[in-house]
């Protein structure tokens, strides 16, 4: 229990980092259980995939978080990564890389512009937008796939964007100079445990790409923008308590259009990513419904931009893996690792005499283990599946941390207290 | 002295009412001045006139001799004007100091709040009017007294110097609104305005200066407070003399209604709400509940009613044991229900009243037929309730938030009463309603009282208790920790054993 208050008391980025290095103790421990011969689960390409697959989900949160924070639930993110996707991939086309980007974030934000006119300038249910646009948007992209691509479902292989590899650490270069790779050095030694976090690390840090570092530095710059400045202050007010504003003179139609907007903004760069990274080109259905993952790493994270990164790089990892996975041994070993998960949840039920939670999270660790001693080889559905059992064990075991803005999902009519 | 509010000829119209009608008001500068008129009177909307919530259709205003037109809040806040709503406007996940700045937040380069800047802001402000607030608390965490004060200090912190309050003592226990007080008359001395909505008329004599009755929309008259009782300010506002609460004779029988014996409650963290509580309401004998909001009396009410779980304990009505019975079993064995919230809990806004007036009753004849609703039947039994109650009303089609807060409550008293309760359980039954409401109110519970009714009354009007009630508990911390004579007990020593300050010798 002492090091749990310890714990509590650290400052955040240290808590994460403690968490990310017991979860590479579990996995590298898991691994040694594995028949397979190489160190998959901490592989410098299982963290780099982790990263990558992470990228669409992490802005998608992020774009939720505007969009919430203001207190518009924005359900349509999934609808603006689709635009994203195709209006990333034209403008990727036409004028090159930056302007994919730019013109994947427009196209989304028109996404949010509509979801801001419908909830917020003509009080539709918040829901009912969302589903609308989630509707129409795969139709408009159809649509401009055939006119302008003379193909309905796909578009060219479009331009990437540049990538960039830490140097010293990860052997980038500086102006063309080779740097040592040290954490590829210390990899290569094979110690137990130090080598598989050095290379797990040297996969985060090298080739990233462009969207990579954008998403990364969103990150602080969303927790700086949103809780330390006027404009936060103000967005927030209109998602907490919005009558409480206005009756001090702030503009909430303004902010809720705001946050809508930078939310589609965000989703736009989401979907730009898969169709310029992920993918190098625009497809139809490419999203692969990582808009509602990425509102799952919005509640997972408590509706804050730290806590939406780590739900995206755990919900980034089972695609990372299973990506290199062809005999399905990594994925079924994350079985195993779920199973640890479950039960560590349980002895922290038990710490809190929380006895039915205790049952629960036991039996489910139970059958989880079972599952892994029984089978050979993980479904290929797993990976995708993962996000939403990970939330809705998170809504079971710890919803009543979740901190939702409170007036989250109300319709606002100005002048209406 | 010079005026700091003057209000010309101020009207104000909504389809179909006339809200505010060619309504004079002068405010001189660093006074307190109540306004006092029964709820509907115009005084909330001339409030929010003068605050920039809605512009007047005539009439004109000026502050501090200047005529002013505002468009919005944030002019009439810049103008120095700040307001305290009754409902309070404050975010409850963000900090107290966040809720302050909002609006005129201190800000450096590219956006970027001054945290340091405020802190001294909030600390210069609180101090120097002594009114105590730690900044960065979470507004959740708070008392009600607490949160009133960041109210006061957010209108402050701009640098306002006329502060409105809107009835702001409705939630405040005796102690608390005495701390409002001394806070009030500080700001006087250091110069400010206050304008102090309220229709408690011994407060407003005690507090105000000078006091502006408002009735139908109207300004009856201003006057100043040590030249008029309360009995000539109840006439001023409706036309007639102030109604008591007292009942007359005896009526309390032997017949044991209600029994509750050793009822503990617990709450998500399994600690005790209730606890251990024992009460007995006979037929004809209403008893009261005192307590400070929060103390366990909802609790109570929902144990005895059925929607809460119990832990140990038994209530029993009439003798026979209903502790396991379902809700509506309980409501058909003539358990009635004036709930504290009649928003939430009373009422269902949208739905017309003959709709709400079969709520809890809908299984029954005359609102039901053989499994279906009987259409006919609710319509003309809600219409005798309207009739019988005096529910002012066009039809009852109305949905029921066209009706204002006592016809509501009416409507909620016409509906238990007339399905001829054993007990009747009422939660603040005249909260936030007019003095006219007030009283017929009063005496449909009296009137119920002297056919053998029990009545459980929660309430946190002090006065409304000791003049109706046979016998008053109080509860403190989900515990019985007094029982009074209503006789000989006044509404001070009362909210002393309601903080816990005292406790009843022989309990």
């Amino acid at each position: 229990m002492k090091a749990l208050e310890a714990l509590n008391r650290m400052p955040a980025w240290a808590r994460y980092m403690i968490y990310a290095l017991i979860g590479i103790l579990v996995l590298t421990v898991v691994e040694s259980f594995e028949s397979g011969d190489v160190s998959r689960l901490t592989a410098d390409t299982a963290s780099r995939a982790m990263l990558k697959w992470s990228v669409p989900i992490l802005l998608a949160g992020l774009g939720g978080l505007y969009s919430e924070r203001a207190g518009v639930v924005n359900i349509g993110l999934e609808g603006m990564m689709i635009l994203g996707t195709w209006f990333g991939a034209w403008g990727a086309l036409e004028w090159g890389p930056t302007a994919g980007i730019i013109i994947g974030m427009a196209g989304g934000a028109i996404g949010g512009l509509i979801h801001a006119i419908a909830t917020v300038g003509f009080g539709v249910d918040h829901i009912i937008s969302g589903v609308a646009i989630n509707i129409m948007a795969p139709g408009a992209t159809t649509f401009l796939s055939s006119e302008v691509f003379g193909n309905r479902t796909q578009s060219p292989n479009v331009p990437g964007v540049g990538q960039f590899t830490m140097p010293v650490l990860a052997g980038g270069d500086i102006f063309g100079l080779e740097t040592p790779d040290i954490l590829g050095s210390i990899a290569d030694q094979e110690i137990f445990y130090l080598s598989d976090i050095a290379n797990f690390s040297r996969g985060l840090m090298s080739e990233m790409s462009l969207f990579t570092v954008m998403a990364l530095a969103l990150v602080p710059i969303t927790a700086w923008a949103v809780w330390r400045t006027r404009f936060g202050l103000r967005l927030r007010i209109a998602g907490e308590a919005p009558y409480a504003g206005e009756s001090l003179g702030v503009d909430i139609i303004k902010r809720k259009y705001q946050g809508v907007i930078i939310s589609g903004a965000l989703a736009g760069l989401a979907g730009a990513s898969i169709s310029m990274e992920l993918a190098d080109f625009y497809q139809e259905g490419q999203t692969q419904g990582r808009g509602f993952i990425g509102l799952a790493a919005l509640i997972f994270g408590n509706w804050k931009p730290q806590g939406i990164l780590a739900a995206a790089l755990l919900f980034g990892y089972p695609f990372g893996v299973s990506l290199r996975d062809l005999d399905g041994s990594s994925t079924h070993a994350l079985l195993l690792v779920v199973a640890l998960g479950l039960a560590a949840v349980a002895v922290w039920a038990w710490t809190r005499n929380a006895k039915s939670d205790v049952i629960l999270a036991g039996s489910f660790s139970l059958g989880m283990f079972v599952w892994y001693l029984l089978s050979d080889t993980a479904p290929d559905w797993l990976p995708n599946t993962m996000p939403y059992v990970i939330v809705l064990l998170v809504l079971v075991f710890a919803a009543q941390r979740l901190r939702m803005p409170a007036a989250d999902g109300l319709v606002y009519r100005k002048g209406g207290s | 002295m010079a005026l700091a509010i003057e209000l010309i000829d101020i009207t104000k119209r909504f389809p179909g009412v006339l809200a505010n009608d060619r309504v004079n008001l002068s405010v001189e500068a660093g006074e307190i001045h109540a306004i006092c008129g029964e709820n509907g009177a115009g005084k909330s909307t001339l409030m929010k006139i003068l605050y920039g919530m809605q512009p007047p259709d005539e009439g004109k205003m000026l502050v501090n001799g200047k005529e002013v037109n505002f468009a919005s809040p944030s002019e009439a806040i810049d103008a120095g004007i700040g307001m305290v709503h009754q409902h309070f406007m404050l975010a409850d996940n963000l900090s107290v100091l966040e809720n302050v700045i909002l609006g005129s937040e201190p800000v450096m380069s590219g956006g970027r709040i001054d945290f340091n800047e405020a802190h001294r802001h909030l600390a210069e402000v609180a101090d120097s009017y002594g009114l105590d607030v730690e900044a960065d608390d979470l507004v959740e965490s708070l008392e009600v007294g607490e949160r009133q004060r960041v109210e006061i200090i957010k209108v402050l912190y701009r640098g306002g110097e006329i502060l409105i309050l809107d009835e702001p003592t409705a939630v405040l226990v005796p102690q608390e609104v005495e701390e409002l007080f001394r806070n009030l008359r500080e700001l006087k001395a250091r110069g400010s305005t206050i304008i102090f909505i309220d229709h408690k008329l011994l407060e407003v004599l005690e507090i105000a200066d000078s006091i502006t009755v408002l009735r139908q929309g109207r300004t009856v008259a201003t006057v100043k407070a040590e030249d008029v009782t309360a009995a000539d300010l109840a006439e001023l506002m409706v036309g007639s003399e102030l109604p008591s609460p007292e009942t007359t004779e005896n009526t309390v029988t032997d017949t044991v209604a209600l029994e509750v014996t050793g009822l503990t409650v617990l709450d998500e963290d399994k600690r005790p709400s209730v606890s251990n509580v024992s009460l007995r309401v006979r037929k004809g004998e209403i008893v009261g509940i005192a307590g400070v909001e929060g103390n366990g009396q909802g609790e109570l009410i929902d144990a005895i009613v059925g929607t809460a779980d119990i832990s140990t304990g038994s209530i029993s009505l009439l003798g026979e044991d209903i502790t396991n019975w379902e809700v509506r079993a309980r409501r058909e064995a003539g358990i009635g229900l004036v709930p504290q919230d009649r928003h939430h809990e009373g009422l269902l806004l949208s739905a017309p009243l003959w709709e709400n007036a079969a709520l809890g009753h809908q299984t029954q004849v005359p609102f039901s037929k053989r499994g279906w609703i009987d259409r006919a039947g609710s319509k003309a039994q809600t219409e005798r309730i309207v009739e019988e109650f005096g529910v002012r009303t066009p039809n009852v089609e109305v949905a029921s938030y066209a009706l204002s807060g006592g016809n509501q409550q009416k409507l909620i008293i016409g509906r238990e009463m007339t399905a001829n309760p054993v007990v009747l359980i009422a939660a603040h039954p005249t909260r936030g309603i007019d003095v006219g409401a007030q009283a017929a109110v009063w005496q449909s519970i009296r009137d119920a009282r002297a056919e053998g009714l029990a009545t459980m009354l929660i309430s946190a009007d002090l006065d409304e208790l000791i003049g109706l009630s046979d016998t008053i508990l109080v509860m403190f911390h989900g515990e019985i920790v007094a029982e009074l004579d209503p006789a000989s007990i006044t509404p001070r020593d009362l909210g002393s054993y309601m903080t816990g300050a005292a406790r009843s010798e022989d309990n």
